[in-house]
């Protein structure tokens, strides 16, 4: 209830104040924890969806059926919040149907909400079968059914397109991206860590869901699972190695700051550890050694997604971003309206074959290649996890420490060059406001004073001869020397009436 | 169809004397803060800012860049680049995604953070003014010559006379060639990293670090959906293959006893 307090409370200051008062963006920290969170790792988080039936529909990998369900239907309660997250975003989200008829194909964005209307209606398409089996429509199951495939293989496409265009949303930051990050590969690089997030993903929630509803675990198929997911990881961790060789950038890892330590919790997190434990059989057929692995790969890839849209802006925006309470408030509630639709759906729908009964992963050593793990990696899960926590530690630290440094000379504007003593010039004229020439300009008052305290002469503002006046043309040039204009100060009295002062050329 | 204008500002003849930030307020109806106008920073009521940097008046604003970042980044298209020059903003397009905000390498559009149905704000070029064949206002206020409006062309030539008969300028004009040329250029005696200007630009169009990814979708809807539909024939026809042998199998009981793989 207090989330969902808290959750209300700030989306209603966010529609009626604003994002300013909800939020702790700014024009030079446009993006949050909105776009870091809700839709990046929204997004990612459900990719196991285009994943799993890929390998089940279109690879025909039968085995993986159990589990393609639970993915479809995080993928689906996934994108709903990516929509909502946007809503929130959005400065104006009634317009989110914009882009669907007000074209700009250079751009991501573009791309990206064509991804998401699209994708999202392809999600709700794979997903209608446990609706219409629970409701016994056959007729539209049979019409579903009829469509699957090219449905699956239009879902893969997207996915792949969206994922990657996730990345590509940051190829347009070269100058503010920092480059432990900013990498011509982003969009390749968002793409291969969905696939491995997704599969991480279906463990963990498969490992969650088994707790719910106290059901057996498909352990067989999850660690297989776990062998995909090292081969991808590897791959991945490889190309992300080659591509900061090749960059010159990583010299960039060891250069003291925040970025520093959370760029390494992030790669222990997401490739090093997992890869490490993963690799051992044992780990992998093990459920409390799979699961843990596999939650590291969640969590180091949010942490990805957070660098990348947070993280490694900070330095160059010049601004301390840290998510207001609101935004993370809101945030959290998405969260918990997704594990509620998702175990309302679960317990009703058809996703889970219900089978063997309850192992929890801390009950006794009765069956030893499921519950029991090896010492060695149940220390090498603990201090994996430590070592992370104290880099995002110090990270955090580093940053509250961190002081922004925005463009180079904005303090020596305090430095001016001391007054002209105003006693020199007696005879300064007053203050002067220019009629109103034009409409769109209006009255512009120039103070004579103030123009000499900070040293200026008459020749330099007027060496144009007073151009901003505009001369109806009817008085002949003699009137400008003669009471009715300048003379009417530049008398030699009040003020010079030298030529040079006005003539300068 | 006219030449693209543009502003040339040379900071050496600036004095900070404000007409043109006033002329600015005047021009977009902004509101006026008290005080010192070099304290007023670019924002959703401020479209120029005039700062006092290294003594000298340094401008900010928008840039008109020839190939602009917010308009290629703008999912609505509410960007356009006119024929003039002029970037300017349709604001009843406008989703406020703040990608503009976020892509801008000159981190100019300004986002209303205090309103529910905030929009994006910038300078545009007084395009109204331009169309009636009147400068900008705040050209048209400089009482120094500190900025002139013209030609682009024109200008990048006035700016090379300038730089070549005065020793004390620096030999670059900032906005010839910057992400791909901006409409407005700035010469100056001193660099215009040290005034606080993007040191780090190339000359390279932002835009077209994502229009290469995104010119390959077409590619990748048409590859990747053959390929997979590809696969899925492959691993289906196997799969039967594999079926109608195990079928035979069955039906003919134990005369093959060998085992045989799901080639073909």
């Amino acid at each position: 209830m207090a989330v969902f307090g808290a959750g209300g409370y700030s989306i209603f200051v966010r529609f009626v104040k604003g994002l300013g008062a909800s939020t702790h963006l700014s024009d030079s920290f446009p993006w949050g924890l909105w776009v870091g969170f809700d839709v990046l790792c929204g997004v990612a988080l459900a990719a196991g969806a285009f994943t799993l039936s890929a390998a089940v529909y279109v690879l025909h990998l039968e085995k993986y059926k159990p589990l393609v369900r639970s993915a479809i239907l995080t993928g689906t309660i996934g994108y709903l919040l990516v929509i909502f997250g946007l809503i929130m975003d959005l400065g104006h989200p009634y317009r989110i149907w914009h882009p669907l008829i007000m074209w700009n194909p250079h751009s991501v964005m573009f791309e990206i909400s064509w991804c998401v209307t699209l994708y999202t209606t392809v999600l709700f398409m794979e997903f209608s079968p446990f609706l219409f089996e629970k409701l016994k429509w056959k007729k539209a199951l049979r019409a579903v059914h009829a469509v699957i495939i090219p449905l699956v293989i239009l879902g893969v496409v997207l996915s792949t397109l969206h994922q990657s265009s996730l990345g590509s949303l940051f190829l347009i930051v070269p100058y503010k991206l920092n480059p432990l990050w900013y990498t011509p590969w982003l969009p390749v690089f968002f793409f291969m860590s969905a696939i491995a997030l997704g599969c991480a993903m279906v463990i963990v929630e498969s490992f969650i869901s088994s707790v719910l509803f106290r059901r057996g675990l498909e352990i067989d198929l999850l660690s297989n699972l776990g062998k995909v997911l090292v081969v991808i990881l590897s791959i991945y961790g490889l190309a992300r190695y080659l591509d900061l060789s090749s960059r010159g950038a990583l010299g960039l890892i060891f250069q003291p700051g925040f970025e520093h330590a959370m760029f390494l919790a992030e790669i222990l997190l997401a490739i090093i550890a997992p890869i490490g434990l993963l690799i051992f059989p044992r780990v992998r057929r093990n459920k409390l050694g799979l699961f843990m692995s596999a939650t590291m790969v969640v969590v180091g890839f949010i942490l990805n997604r957070f660098n990348t849209s947070m993280t490694g802006m900070v330095r160059f925006s010049g601004v301390k971003y840290l998510p207001s309470w609101m935004e993370i408030s809101v945030s959290f509630m998405l969260l918990t309206i997704g594990l509620i639709l998702f175990a309302i759906a679960a317990k009703h729908l058809k996703i889970f074959d219900e089978d063997s009964p309850c192992l929890l992963p801390w009950q006794t050593c009765r069956d030893n290649v499921v519950c029991c793990l090896p010492t060695p990696a149940k220390v090498a899960i603990f201090s994996a996890w430590a070592f992370a926590l104290v880099l995002i530690w110090t990270g955090v630290n580093d940053f509250a420490r961190f002081k922004p440094l925005n463009h180079p000379t904005h303090t020596e504007s305090a430095a001016k060059s001391e007054p002209n003593d105003l006693s020199q010039y007696p005879n300064l004229p007053k203050d002067f406001t220019f009629s109103k020439t034009d409409p769109d300009i209006g009255l512009v008052t120039f103070s004579h004073s103030d123009h000499f305290l900070v040293g200026a002469e008459c020749k330099d503002c007027h060496e144009h001869a007073f151009s901003i006046i505009s001369t109806d043309k009817k008085g002949a040039i003699t009137d400008y020397h003669s009471q009715k204009y300048c003379g009417s100060c530049h008398d030699g009295k009040s003020a010079s009436n030298d030529c040079i002062s006005c003539h300068k050329k | 169809m006219e030449k693209a204008k543009g502003f040339l500002f040379d900071i050496t003849k600036c004095k900070l004397c404000g007409a043109c930030w006033i002329a600015d307020k005047e021009r977009n109806k902004l509101p006026i803060p008290e005080g010192d106008f070099t304290k007023d920073k670019l924002s959703e009521n401020a479209f120029l800012e005039m700062d006092r940097r290294h003594d000298r008046g340094v401008r900010f604003s928008c840039m008109h860049c020839l190939i602009p970042t917010c308009a290629s980044v703008c999912p609505v298209a509410a960007f356009e680049k006119t024929s003039i020059g002029a970037v300017i903003y349709h604001k009843d397009r406008c989703i406020g995604c703040r990608y503009c905000v976020f892509g801008c390498p000159f981190n100019v559009p300004k986002y209303e953070w205090d309103k529910p149905l905030p929009y994006v704000r910038k300078c545009d070029f007084c395009y109204s003014r331009i169309i009636d064949g009147k400068q900008p206002a705040c050209a048209q206020a400089c009482p120094t010559g500190a900025l002139i409006f013209g030609n682009r062309d024109d200008l990048i030539l006035e700016a090379h006379r300038r730089i070549r008969e005065n020793s004390n300028y620096v030999d670059h004009i900032y906005g010839e060639h910057e992400v791909g040329g901006t409409s407005l250029l700035l010469i100056s005696d001193i660099s215009m990293y040290k005034l606080g200007y993007p040191g780090n630009l190339s000359d390279g169009a932002v835009p077209s670090l994502t229009w290469e990814v995104l010119e390959k979708i077409p590619n990748v809807v048409l590859i990747g959906g053959t390929f997979l539909a590809g696969l899925w024939w492959l691993t289906n026809r196997r799969n039967e293959v594999m079926q109608a042998e195990s079928g035979k199998k069955d039906n003919s009981s134990d005369t093959e006893s060998g085992s045989e793989g799901g080639g073909k």
